[in-house]
């Protein structure tokens, strides 16, 4: 806690937004949008992705690597997010639709009118012609972002209050983060929850009021978002862990009695930083959703968060940067060998197709990982700094 | 002489075996006391209820002028409220530099949004310097506190309890795994602060109780067994008995 200005304490910060923004830079410059073109639309949205995986592994790694919890149910609040914005989206597009076709009437249609169109355009599916209470704000942008951070935020609040309160820790802990987002995955799934069921919100990659604008923009205009956020989220965790803050959480991690007895209320901090990542985590979702186009509940199922605490494990937990590779990096990586383009393997006459087994690998590494190199990928930087140095 | 902490008829059972039985103990503003009993007396257990880790079954315990009860607060109120522990084992954070530990012992504010707001000042470095030095760890205050010796981990905790400014310290056998030369430290630095505040150490080694020189609490079975200086307890027939005897 010596008094050097921010940045040089922590020099990562600068480096993760220099190589973000010559990242950034470089896809502008191969998207069909703003540049030569080499670099498909699609892989402009598989990029942008990218960026909000790595913010929620930023999180992740706030909650895990910092507070020491190993929370299993990031992805709730990183699909809430999502299905905050995308109630905005699928309302108001759904909308300008019935809007439109209403217009050939001879009367024009009343408020209600247009309000009950929409919503049996967009609850038809689930048997339904009525607009649930979840949908109050839908048509209102302010509202829906609002909510993007509200909803996760206070369910993050509630919890952390009760598991916190009543010092549930250790594998109990992540045993009920697991629960919470399974549970509300489960509630989702449910046709009358008001929220379309197992079909979810689609055609999220349609942006009301922006029609004409087109895919090909668009994209690179969520790549540039995402990278923001990205990068706001990195300075922002970088801050929170920086001063006596970052000090006491740490503290947390290693020994909560100690801290205790040093006259800090742990649960209130644990709070804190929970619900602050649970809000990054939102935000990541917010800005996922639309470039992905579809959000539904199996989003929330538990294997997705857990695949964030695998990133943020390889990439090396209790550094930002470590996050950040491990998301970036084994999140590419599994959408490559998964995407059935990655040769197979001929080992002894057998074939092995990549796409059975990237599971099994990345399974594998996790544990050697986890047994051999606990710092991950960031454990590099810190012999290539021992070697300059000496 | 008013009393700072007063313990007045505190039981606690744990499985039917009775770990402190009506005991009663009350301690001046600035005092030092020695607390010793033999193995399972209790003087763990009399220690996790002062700081609030476990709670009596029955019994009350008062703290301050005002006479307030500690039994209704948790483990940080406690600390807040100025009552200080020092573990057997050494507990500092060793991810952290020595600095780091001190500081975030410093007395301030402890809500989640102070700490957000707080920021290092010429008054939170020096005063950690003056700590540092206190405990001998000047050279070391950019070491990772993991770095450090046995000896002077307990040394940075002790810093770390000075930098809380406690009215009561509570020490659990300082003398544990220290040489000579670091004993006499101890002691010489637990006389002085008592000077200022109450201190109680719950120590085994009679040796080192004897150069402490102060009243001497003797635990047996969950309660008193005798009270007064070294020599007169020595002297109790009952207090022999269960040194001896075993």
């Amino acid at each position: 806690m010596q008094r050097t200005p921010f940045i040089l304490r922590n020099p990562s910060v600068l480096i993760v937004i220099a190589v973000l923004a010559v990242f950034t830079a470089a896809v502008t410059a191969a998207s069909a949008a703003y540049g030569t073109g080499v670099m498909p639309t699609s892989m402009v949205k598989v990029l942008g992705k990218t960026l909000c995986l790595a913010l929620a592994a930023v999180a992740m790694d706030l909650v895990w690597g910092y507070l020491g919890i190993l929370s299993l149910g990031q992805m709730a609040f990183f699909a809430l997010g999502g299905y905050m914005i995308g109630q905005w989206l699928m309302y108001a597009r759904t909308e300008g639709i019935v809007a439109a076709s209403m217009a050939a009437n001879p009367i024009p249609p009343t408020p209600a009118e247009l309000q009950e169109g929409v919503a049996g355009q967009i609850f038809g599916v689930v048997g339904s012609t009525d607009l649930p209470w979840a949908w109050t704000f839908a048509h209102s942008l302010p509202a829906q972002l609002a909510l993007v951070l509200i909803v996760p935020g206070l369910l993050a609040l509630v919890f952390g209050w009760l598991a916190f309160r009543s010092r549930v820790n250790g594998v109990y802990l992540s045993i009920l983060t697991q629960a919470m987002t399974l549970a509300l995955a489960l509630w989702l799934f449910q046709n009358d929850s008001g929220f379309r069921g197992n079909n979810g919100l689609s055609g999220l990659q349609n942006i009301p009021g922006l029609e004409d604008v087109g895919q090909a923009r668009l994209s690179v205009w969520f790549l540039w978002a995402s990278a923001l956020a990205l990068a706001l989220g990195y300075v922002l965790a970088a801050w929170l862990m920086g001063g006596k803050f970052g000090s006491v959480t740490r503290a947390i991690r290693d020994d909560e009695t100690r801290v205790r007895f040093l006259g800090y209320p742990v649960e209130g901090f644990k709070l804190a930083v929970f619900t602050i990542a649970a809000m990054i985590t939102a935000i990541a979702g917010a800005l996922y959703y639309p470039q992905a186009g579809i959000i539904n509940p199996a989003e929330l199922a538990p294997i997705a968060s857990i695949y964030l605490a695998v990133w943020v494990a390889i990439g090396g937990r209790g550094r930002l940067y470590g996050a950040v590779i491990g998301a970036v990096v084994v999140s590419l990586l599994s959408s490559w060998f998964t995407g059935g383009r990655a040769p197979d393997l001929n080992i002894a006459g057998l074939r092995m197709a990549w796409v059975d087994w990237w599971q099994v690998a990345l399974g594998l590494t996790f544990v050697l990982v986890t047994l051999f190199a606990p710092k991950g990928i960031a454990g590099l930087f810190d012999i290539l700094n021992r070697k300059a140095k000496s | 002489m008013s009393a700072l902490l007063e313990v007045r008829g505190i039981s606690k059972t744990f499985d039917g075996f009775k770990a402190i039985n009506d005991l009663s103990f009350s301690i001046g503003r600035a005092e030092l006391r020695a607390v010793i009993g033999p193995n399972g007396a209790g003087k763990t257990t009399f220690m996790d209820i002062v700081t609030g880790k476990t709670t009596p079954d029955e019994g009350e315990v008062l703290w301050g002028t005002e006479s307030r009860s500690l039994l209704k607060m948790n483990e940080a109120q406690i600390a807040r409220a100025g009552v200080g522990r020092k573990f057997q084992r050494p507990t500092v954070f060793e991810d952290q530099s020595v600095a780091d530990n001190l500081t975030m012992a410093l007395r301030a504010d402890r809500g989640p949004f102070a700490v957000l707001r707080w920021r290092p000042s010429d008054d939170s470095e020096t005063r950690v310097a003056e700590l540092a030095a206190e405990v001998g760890l000047s050279d070391q205050l950019p070491c990772k506190a993991g770095e450090l010796s046995h000896g002077q981990k307990q040394w940075l905790e002790i810093g770390m309890l000075l930098a809380q400014e406690p009215q009561l310290l509570l020490v659990d056998e300082p003398a544990a795994g220290m040489t000579l030369a670091e004993r006499e430290l101890t002691t010489t630095l637990l006389c002085r602060l008592a000077e200022t505040r109450a201190v109680v150490v719950v120590e085994h080694d009679m040796d080192f109780v004897r150069r402490l020189n102060c009243r001497v609490t003797v635990l047996h079975q969950g309660s008193v067994l005798a009270e007064g200086s070294l020599d007169h307890v020595t002297r109790n027939p009952e207090v022999i008995e269960v040194y001896l005897g075993r």
